[in-house]
């Protein structure tokens, strides 16, 4: 794709925007209760539901966890960022209390030329979603015919359940979904027509082309999951900045494996074990050859470490986060 | 989708930015702001036009604006962020892969909206460079630049991006009826003042409508010699060819240039810096007399001094004894007939005397005190302005009357004394007005270019006859066809009212501390920053058709820069009688040398040499020599007697060596 070439906007031909869909339902509900739009988004709203564990993953490199100082300079390599958004907001509940959720999902690629980042493809896709079995039929069946895009979460993890928020956390993960799509859309394009490496904000292992493409690398900052245990997970918090862990293998049912290491980008300040920590993820080598995935995770090291300026301030996330993911999420808010 | 902007000489086809509004800053029908490209060529003073979305009344609207101010920020929240980012250490800045993601927002004064009803706060859309076609709705000029009823009078040309458009100045709205009058300010040495107006007096003669009359130029020199090579070609290069082809205007110097300038005070050397002998063709002397003085004595004499008994003395012998007959029995029989400052002289010294001798402490109501004030006073104007003022009463002027269309007056006044400038300035001034109003002047439209302007008409000090002059000129002037075109350091120590009744008001380079007075408060700090740092060349142009001031480039005059013409034809050496005669005389008559000259002048007196010497210059005979030896007086033949030798008594013997 040249880059000139336009942003392509994935959603239905009606408006879907937040405030075309409270006038849709106002119009179709005179009297009903609608969202003002000053609600706070779900998504500040919602728990995380993964709790945080530590796993004993599988070391390809050294045999045991160990710090290996990165001693290359670093080098701007990547030639764009991946990043993906959701936004979701309660439209109306139903009498019985089922939400109507209206969600954007988007994600973008910025490239970056001359130092500079330029959009080289986004998607925006907003719907509504809502368990089809709980909303009347007359208002599902006016909302089909508006044209507005609708996700039916009958069938999510707990979108059974009564209790209104049973429904909202199902309507989150649906959108979740569709923001992964997004950006598994744009990656697996990405990785079939490039060969220069695209660095994703977060894993890697559930796209499973873009798992394998040696171009894409995944960048994570949220450590719910710290892939290590015992003294792994002190050799891994006693990283200093430009130091990596040893490369193990992250495999998980319905996912590709992929090679990853954690990597320091910044020295630790304060008492966060992990601050400036992000573990990195690149396609898994089909022959382990030691020698070879130590190079290549030094490799791609250097590239990160190179993306530590300019900081990504003032993201409060600014000691794990690269410049070129916070650009994709100024972009996408500016969009969504 | 991305648009390409494509900016050629044609101008831009794409959009260069975009219109922006937030509640913290709206847009509004005056102003609105814009985003661009960080590579836009956008600057301050750049033309832009909006393209609304949404059509008004059937018509999409369509919005001109001129940048005013400028923003550019990044991402960054403080600038500490960045110095941690860094390490604090600069140098690191440059090393990062990426550069933070930054805004160029511009914000526009609106120039012109259409349509212009109803008037709305500016819409959102796509921002465009103004194209030529453009600049002229803008800034209105296509209501006067209509084919052969054009008005337009070219200033200079707006040039931005691939733009590259004439201004035009509405002569109508300059050189009158509708407004009139040009005031430019600007700091001093970098010849932006007086080559502007070298510009826009070329630009007059080239562009002024020829079914609106004549129109010539007043021109007072009042500082060196930047005035005194006007008919001289100086050097321009190609860049400002090209201006001078944009612009329809010959690049070449003025073709008619008269040049005027009073004597030293010796009475026969040009007190001028173009008194080099080549350049005398066109250069004549300005003298004037007791009566074309005493009409200004106002302007002379000091009020303090003057008080109405003083004042009654003044009319009296202005219109009693001046030019006439004048007797009165207390001087006997005795006839007179004033017309010059000697004449007065004696007329004072018989007047006074006679009364001493009679015991008078007054004549005809007059007190002997207020004559002998008034005779010191008059009697010190020939001291004074020695050299414009002749003792002899001889007169040699403007040609009011036969004043020649695209024809440059010059005057030269910058040797001269306040006081006699100001005689110069209020005489000439009062002579054109005069003749204006009879139409008799020769032209329609005159301008005239005063430098210095604080100097003459300034908004403190006390009031002045000049000052008053100048206030009349801007008020009232245009009416008759007289146009005052201004110039000076600092515009807001000049009178409120002359720079307020001027259309037209131009800016060079300005300096910050007069960019920091209330006058100046209307523009933004990003216009004052450039007008702080203008380059030679470039003019901010206020004119009633324009809404907002528009920068502008002009070229540098085609005639010869003051410094060089004075190099080149340096002044010429005071000389002596003879010499001088003959500098003035060759002028009319090159075959005459200094042998004729001394030869013919002999033995006569200064004075009568002089005499003979201006009447000829006045009447410029076809027979130089033949006139003037005429006006000399003819000197009888002396023959000294030889006195015989008286023989001796009784003459020595030769051979007889004692005497005896």
């Amino acid at each position: 794709m040249s880059a000139n070439q336009p942003s392509s906007l994935t959603a239905t031909q009606a408006d879907a925007s937040f405030r075309a869909a409270v006038r849709l339902l106002a119009s179709l509900m005179p009297d009903a209760a609608i969202a003002t739009g000053s609600e706070p988004p779900l998504e500040s709203l919602a728990q995380s539901s993964e709790p945080p564990r530590t796993v004993d993953a599988t070391i390809i490199e050294d045999g045991m966890m160990r710090s290996h100082r990165v001693f290359e300079p670093p080098i701007a390599q990547f030639a764009a960022f991946l990043d993906g958004t959701q936004v979701s907001r309660m439209l109306h509940c139903c009498a019985d209390g089922t939400p109507i959720i209206h969600g954007t999902a988007a994600a973008v690629i910025r490239e970056r030329r001359n130092k500079r980042l330029y959009t080289r493809r986004h998607i925006v896709a907003r719907r509504l979603y809502a368990n089809r079995r709980r909303v009347p039929d007359s208002l599902w069946t006016s909302l089909a015919e508006s044209g507005i895009s609708l996700r039916d979460t009958a069938d999510e993890e707990g979108g059974q359940g009564p209790h209104p928020f049973a429904s909202r956390d199902a309507a989150i993960h649906r959108l979740q979904r569709d923001r992964e799509d997004a950006e598994r859309d744009l990656a697996k394009e990405w990785c079939e027509r490039e060969d220069r490496p695209l660095l994703i904000d977060g894993g890697i292992s559930g796209m499973e082309s873009v798992a394998r493409s040696s171009c894409a690398v995944g960048v994570i900052k949220s450590h719910r999951t710290l892939y290590a245990e015992r003294d792994a997970l002190v050799t891994t918090f006693a990283l200093k900045r430009g130091e990596r862990s040893s490369v193990f293998r992250v495999e998980f049912e319905r996912r590709t494996p992929v090679a990853s290491w954690y990597l320091r980008l910044r020295d630790r300040a304060g008492t966060d074990p992990m601050w400036g920590l992000v573990r990195v993820e690149v396609a898994h080598p089909d022959r382990v050859d030691e020698r070879a995935i130590g190079a290549r995770a030094d490799e791609v090291s250097r590239w990160i470490l190179a993306e530590a300026t300019p900081v990504s301030l003032p993201d409060g996330r600014w000691d794990k986060m690269v410049y070129g993911v916070r650009d994709c999420e100024e972009f996408l808010r500016a969009v969504i | 989708m991305t648009e390409t902007i494509d900016v050629g000489l044609t101008g831009v086809v794409g959009p260069l930015g975009r219109v922006v509004a937030t509640e913290r800053k709206p847009n509004t029908p005056h102003e609105f702001h814009f985003w661009t490209a960080l590579d836009s060529p956008v600057g301050i003073g750049t033309i832009v036009r909006v393209e609304g979305d949404q059509p008004v009344n059937g018509q999409i609207p369509e919005i001109y604006g001129i940048v005013v101010e400028g923003f550019s920020y990044t991402d960054l929240a403080t600038p500490l962020h960045d110095v941690l980012g860094h390490d604090g250490t600069p140098g690191g800045a440059s090393l990062a892969a990426t550069h933070r993601a930054e805004i160029r927002l511009y914000t526009a004064a609106v120039l012109r909206q259409m349509p212009e009803e109803p008037l709305q706060p500016v819409p959102m859309g796509r921002v465009y460079l103004a194209t030529n076609d453009d600049v002229a709705v803008a800034l209105r000029m296509d209501g006067y630049l209509r084919g052969e009823d054009s008005t337009g009078i070219p200033v200079g040309v707006y040039r931005a991006g691939g733009t590259d458009a004439p201004i035009y100045l509405d002569a109508d709205f300059l050189i009158g009826p509708e407004a009139a009058h040009l005031n430019i300010t600007g700091v001093s040495g970098l010849a932006t003042k007086t080559s502007a107006i070298e510009w826009i007096l070329s630009s007059i003669f080239a562009h002024f409508p020829e079914k609106k009359g004549s129109v010539a130029a007043l021109c007072f020199n009042v500082k060196g010699p930047d005035l005194c090579f006007l008919d001289q070609p100086g050097p321009i290069d190609e860049a400002d060819k090209t201006l001078y082809e944009k612009c329809g205007v010959p690049a070449g110097p003025f073709e008619h240039v008269q040049y005027f300038a009073p004597y030293k005070p010796d009475g026969f050397s040009l007190n001028t810096l173009r008194s080099n002998e080549q350049l005398l063709g066109n250069v004549s002397s300005l003298t004037w007399g007791l009566r074309e003085v005493l009409q200004y004595a106002e302007v002379l004499l000091n009020k303090d001094d003057v008080d109405a008994k003083a004042d009654a003395l003044i009319d009296f012998i202005r219109e009693r004894v001046v030019d006439r007959d004048f007797s009165d029995a207390l001087l006997g029989n005795k006839s007179y007939r004033v017309r010059s400052f000697a004449d007065l002289e004696e007329w004072f010294k018989d007047v006074l005397s006679a009364m001493e001798t009679r015991g008078n402490e007054g004549w005809r109501t007059h007190h002997v005190a207020t004559i002998r004030k008034v005779r010191n006073r008059l009697s010190n104007i020939s001291t004074r302005c020695a050299g414009l003022v002749t003792d002899d009463g001889g007169v040699s002027d403007l040609p009011f009357g036969s004043f020649q269309d695209r024809t440059v007056y010059v005057i030269d006044v910058a040797s001269l004394e306040e006081a006699a400038q100001d005689l110069i300035f209020a005489r000439v001034v009062t002579k054109l007005r005069e003749h204006l109003e009879k139409r008799d002047l020769g032209v329609n439209h005159v301008i005239v270019f005063v430098d210095e302007l604080n100097k003459y008409a300034p908004n403190d000090g006390q009031e002045t006859y000049v000052r008053k002059m100048l206030l009349d000129l801007a008020e009232r002037g245009r009416y008759l066809g007289l146009v005052l075109f201004s110039a000076q350091q600092f515009r807001s120590q000049v009178h409120r009212r002359v720079v307020g009744n001027s259309g037209t008001a131009l800016y060079g380079r300005m300096d910050p501390d007069e960019l920091a007075t209330p006058g100046y408060s209307v523009l933004s700090p990003a216009v004052k920053t450039k007008l702080a740092t203008l380059e030679k060349g470039q003019l901010m142009v206020r004119h009633p058709h324009f809404t907002q001031p528009i920068f502008v480039r002009f070229p540098r005059p085609a005639v010869m820069r003051g410094r060089d013409g004075a190099e080149r034809y340096p002044q010429a050496v005071d000389v002596e009688l003879d010499a001088a005669v003959l500098r003035s005389l060759r002028t009319l008559d090159p075959s005459l040398t200094l042998g004729w000259v001394r030869d013919t002048i002999g033995i006569r007196e200064d004075e009568e040499v002089i005499r003979a010497r201006n009447a000829t210059l006045r009447e410029r005979p076809a027979d130089v020599k033949k006139f003037f030896q005429s006006q000399l007086r003819p000197v009888a033949v002396t023959h000294t007697p030889v006195r015989p030798m008286a023989p001796a008594i009784r003459s020595a013997p030769t051979d007889d060596p004692y005497g005896f």
